[in-house]
């Protein structure tokens, strides 16, 4: 941005400004922007833009390879499988899905999550030791052996699996937010609002939220590139969205009979969650080195 | 020929806003069993230069110098290990922030035991030899006031006091026998007994080993006592050098002047309530830093010329760069 | 120290207990009868009834019975499976060793590679190297593990046809059940041309090795790169250089502890993510591990299965976890004072 300015004078951008500035500054995580963009646009745009539902059946056309492939059609531009539903609708509507309720299960997770976290931030004594203690020992747990677990005792399907998935995600957010509570609650500023008579709730929101924001933001896109990759995995694992649901996981398992001969079929599903959640993870590791750049100048 | 001469010493920084010099154009040498006092407000760059001498530096910050000689070699010229021969036989550093500059994963004994070369030791088999590496460490200690030597070894550095892990990095820093000790600002924060008592050692080694002081502090009631020459930095640049006793009857510099008279006096004849002199306004930031001699904006003798960076003028044995020095209004 | 070591230990039995009351609960929780979910015996006649009642004390209260399910845990009665009929608990010691096999070696390999990459990274932080190995690391970080497999199934299994897509060993060898673990078994049965067989199994076990360590050792070279650029840009480590010594020697005598060790809690944690993994991994390759079995469990609605895998995943996960903590802030002098700073 070329900046004409007479007088030597420094500009100071504000935190956002500033995060935004050094997060431009490192053109790898702004292509994950873009991507990540895109991918957005596809979810809200592309069932419109595409000519056939992803249930449909071309039983003229079955296991027919990608378009760029010598026996390959232009109206079936990734092939179509097993039998005969066109891959590009197939993909484009799993995105949706996966990608719609990842992002869905990641904000609720976060507003759960944070609710809490803020509670046990800011309470002190055998209830906040008592939080402490379990939170440490879930904590440990790998977020998709939760989700199995809770989709074991709830019952497969899709709707069931974001249920697992979000129960399993609230656990890292009340860590990561007790910490950030716990840490702006001992600052100077948050002493001197107590000693001006601000009250609990006020201090959280006007004091402490405002400065935890970016993090939460960070360690909200750390969670949705996990929740992507679960609740594909238990697609996959037939737990979660059940096999005509063109859900990516539940997609790839599908595939799984016809990999010898339609190797398309494994290979384009897969790579769009790949993308997604590269996209994610650029964007939350930009964001994060920005943060970092910000606070440390 | 002076210990170390360092002639036109330049750091450059990467900052997002370009490369700064946050050193311009140093000037320091220290003759042989000299003690020379370093000295600027905080921000001034005295730790960096300290860190240029002993290369401890970022890779990325560019160091040059018209001269930086050791005995009349070439420090920057000279090969890593060359160089590195030197710092770990003939200078010594204490760095600024001592409880953090030691590893804290290694018990103190290790790291004393580590700076210990191996010329200091008799031939021996590795046992007796670690006997004799324990032995001059725990004297060393004694000396430096450390008296249960036994506890402070065995312990980690966040096991021990603030004042206790200063001493102990003097004594790292001596336990070597430099010829040169460079000691960034070694006293602070310890109380004035031990404080006396550190300077005491430290003059009576400049005067029975010839140990040469490069002594950094703000400090200026301590060292006025046991230094030589002193050189003032202001903002990464020399602004005076010379012998303390001159310096302090005549300081040429406004800098300097401010920066005595700062100094709490103890004078009788003070009026009540009078205030402390001192300059207006603060040190620049690394960013805002002014064109010309950097003491411009707060100088009361400051002219339209001081935009300039001023040359430096000598008068016998001591420097200064000052378009319009205190004292010499006459010529 | 004791201290901080019987906190721990408690805080590993309550943990524990608290996955004993969660596992009880659910037996009421899974639809059907509680007593079938108990004990595995799908419709049992009166007599049977009677007799399970009164093992489980299910007509004494809820505590009573709590208190007999936990005896009974302890002992290794954890009753059958509703679809084969076998105690859950010999599948369990059966099964559980071969996940665990798999996710061992999957963690060395990544630990092998993943560290000194991570280190090389660091210390060549902002140069070509550093950028080369973290977008690497960026990108095996993404990769969706299963999709990996089937990638890799397709390219070396189907392509290439060299490696083996599925089984621990190939069914022409009979390895009687030992320890569980594979190689061990194989090792110290008697079977003819060991070797041979040796090698089989590791063919088998490359592409599960290499699918599950992938991940993981992207994980790792993110890790110990980021904690040794902040170790070298420390105060101690600029005065070891202000001491004399040599680059290498910085690093290996001051440096090399101190980004390793901090990190040691987070790299073992990994292996819990390996385990989980690996449960998926285990279901791709046929693998006859834990996690194959549990999920063939939930979709034959093997309750007591479910119940029984559940326990001992999380008991597993919850015990690795807190033991490498504790043995880590025994070694590491800088973690004690943060126990002292906690209190």
């Amino acid at each position: 941005m070329p900046k004409s300015s007479f007088y030597n004078e420094e500009l100071y951008p504000s935190p956002m400004r500033h995060t935004w500035n050094e997060f431009q500054r490192n053109h790898i995580a702004l292509a994950g922007l873009w991507c990540l963009g895109f991918f957005v646009l596809l979810v809200l745009l592309g069932p419109w833009l595409l000519p056939f539902g992803p249930l449909d059946q071309n039983t003229e056309a079955i296991l027919l390879p990608p378009a760029w492939d010598a026996n390959g059609d232009v109206s079936h531009l990734f092939g179509t499988d097993g039998i005969g539903r066109d891959l590009l609708t197939r993909v484009v509507h799993g995105c949706q899905i996966t990608f719609g309720a990842s992002l869905f299960l990641v904000l609720l997770a976060m507003l759960i999550g944070c609710s809490i976290g803020a509670y046990a931030g800011m309470s002190r004594g055998l209830r906040a030791s008592i939080i402490n203690h379990l939170l440490d020992a879930i904590m440990a747990i790998p977020t998709l052996l939760i989700a199995i677990i809770i989709v074991a005792i709830l019952g497969t399907g899709l709707m069931n699996s974001m249920w697992a998935i979000t129960l399993a995600l609230i656990p890292q957010f009340i860590h990561h937010t007790r910490d950030m509570v716990r840490r702006e609650y001992k600052k100077e500023y948050v002493t001197a609002a107590r000693l001006d008579g601000a009250s609990e709730l006020r201090i959280f929101f006007h004091s402490i939220l405002p400065n935890m924001i970016e993090m939460l933001v960070v360690q909200a896109t750390m969670a949705l590139s996990v929740a992507i990759l679960d609740i594909s995995a238990l697609g996959f694992l037939s737990l979660g969205a059940q096999s005509p649901s063109p859900e990516l996981g539940a997609m790839l398992s599908d595939a799984l009979e016809t990999a010898y001969v339609a190797p398309w079929s494994i290979s384009l599903p897969g790579a769009a969650i790949f993308l997604m959640v590269l996209s994610i993870n650029l964007v939350g590791d930009g964001l994060r080195t920005a943060l970092k750049n910000r606070l440390s100048q | 020929m002076p210990l170390l001469d360092i002639k036109n010493l330049t750091l450059e920084i990467d900052t997002p806003l370009g490369w700064i010099k946050a050193l311009d154009k140093i000037n320091l040498s220290i003759d042989s069993s000299e003690v020379r006092a370093l000295v600027g407000e905080s921000g001034s760059g005295k730790s960096l230069v300290v860190k240029s001498i002993v290369g401890a530096l970022p890779d990325r910050w560019k160091v040059t110098a018209d001269r930086m000689n050791w005995k009349g070699r070439d420090l920057l010229s000279m090969s890593d290990s060359q160089r590195r021969a030197i710092t770990r036989s003939e200078m010594s550093v204490v760095l600024q922030n001592p409880a953090t500059s030691l590893d804290p994963s290694a018990t103190l004994q290790e790291q004393i035991e580590e700076s210990i070369s191996d010329s200091q030791l008799d031939r021996g088999w590795f046992w007796q030899r670690r006997q004799q590496r324990r032995l001059i460490a725990t004297q060393q200690l004694h000396k430096v006031g450390i008296r249960d030597h036994d506890v402070c070894l065995a312990s980690y550095p966040h096991q021990v006091a603030e004042d206790i892990s200063q001493k102990f990095a003097l004594a790292m820093a001596l336990v070597s026998n430099p010829k040169l000790l460079i000691a960034d600002n070694p006293t602070m924060g310890m109380e004035t007994t031990t404080k006396i008592q550190v300077l005491r050692l430290l003059a009576k080694l400049n005067k029975t080993r010839e140990l040469s002081i490069l002594f950094v502090s703000h400090d200026l009631l301590a060292i006025s006592a046991m230094a030589d020459t002193m050189t003032v930095l202001y903002c990464g640049q020399t602004v005076e050098s010379g012998k303390m006793s001159q310096l302090k009857r005549r300081p040429l510099h406004p800098y300097t002047k401010a920066l005595l008279d700062s100094a709490p006096s103890f004078r009788r004849d003070l009026p009540p309530k009078a205030a402390l002199s001192s300059l207006d306004g603060t040190i620049p930031t690394l960013q805002h830093l002014p064109i010309g001699c950097r003491l411009g904006p707060r100088c009361p003798r400051a002219q339209k010329e001081c935009v300039k960076m001023p040359d430096v003028r000598r008068i016998h044995e001591h420097y200064y760069a000052c378009h319009f020095p205190l004292h010499r209004d006459k010529t | 120290m004791l201290i901080y070591l019987g906190r721990r230990l408690n805080l590993l039995l309550i943990t524990l207990l608290i996955l004993c009351i969660a596992s009880y609960i659910l037996a009421f929780l899974f639809p059907g009868d509680p007593l079938t979910n108990l004990s595995g015996t799908p419709s049992p006649s009166d007599d049977q009834a009677q007799q399970l009642r009164l093992m489980y004390a299910l007509d004494e209260g809820a505590l009573a019975g709590f208190w007999q399910y936990l005896k009974l845990t302890l002992v290794g009665e954890w009753g059958l499976s509703l679809s084969s009929q076998n105690p859950i608990f010999d599948d369990i010691c059966q099964f559980l060793p071969a996940s665990i096999e798999l996710s061992l070696y999957a963690m060395f390999v990544s630990l092998l590679v993943g560290i000194p990459l991570g280190i090389i990274a660091g210390l060549n932080h902002r140069r070509i190297s550093d950028m080369g190995i973290l977008s690497v690391s960026l990108v095996g970080f993404s990769l969706p593990v299963f999709w990996l497999a089937l990638l890799l199934i397709l390219i070396f299994a189907l392509q290439w046809g060299g490696l083996p897509m599925s089984g621990r060993v190939s069914l022409l060898y009979d390895i009687p059940h030992q320890t569980g673990f594979i190689l061990l078994d194989i090792i110290m049965s008697n079977v003819a041309n060991k070797q041979q067989v040796l090698l089989d199994a590791l063919n088998h076990l490359i592409l599960p090795t290499l699918s599950l360590s992938i991940v993981t050792s992207s994980l790792v070279i993110r890790l110990t790169r980021r904690s040794v650029i902040n170790v070298m840009a420390s105060d101690y480590i600029k005065a070891a250089f202000a001491k004399g010594l040599s680059r290498p020697q910085v690093f290996w005598r001051h440096g090399m502890k101190n980004a390793l060790l901090p990190i040691m809690p987070q790299l073992a944690m990994q292996f819990t993510v390996l385990l989980t993994n690996a449960m998926i991994v285990e279901v791709i390759f046929s693998w006859p591990g834990i996690g194959e079995w549990l999920i063939q469990a939930i979709y034959q609605r093997d309750f007591p299965a479910i119940r029984g895998g559940m326990l001992a995943v999380s008991a597993l996960v919850v015990i690795v976890t807190i033991s490498v903590d504790l043995l880590i802030r025994m070694i590491y002098p800088l973690s004690k004072k943060q126990i002292h700073a906690q209190v």
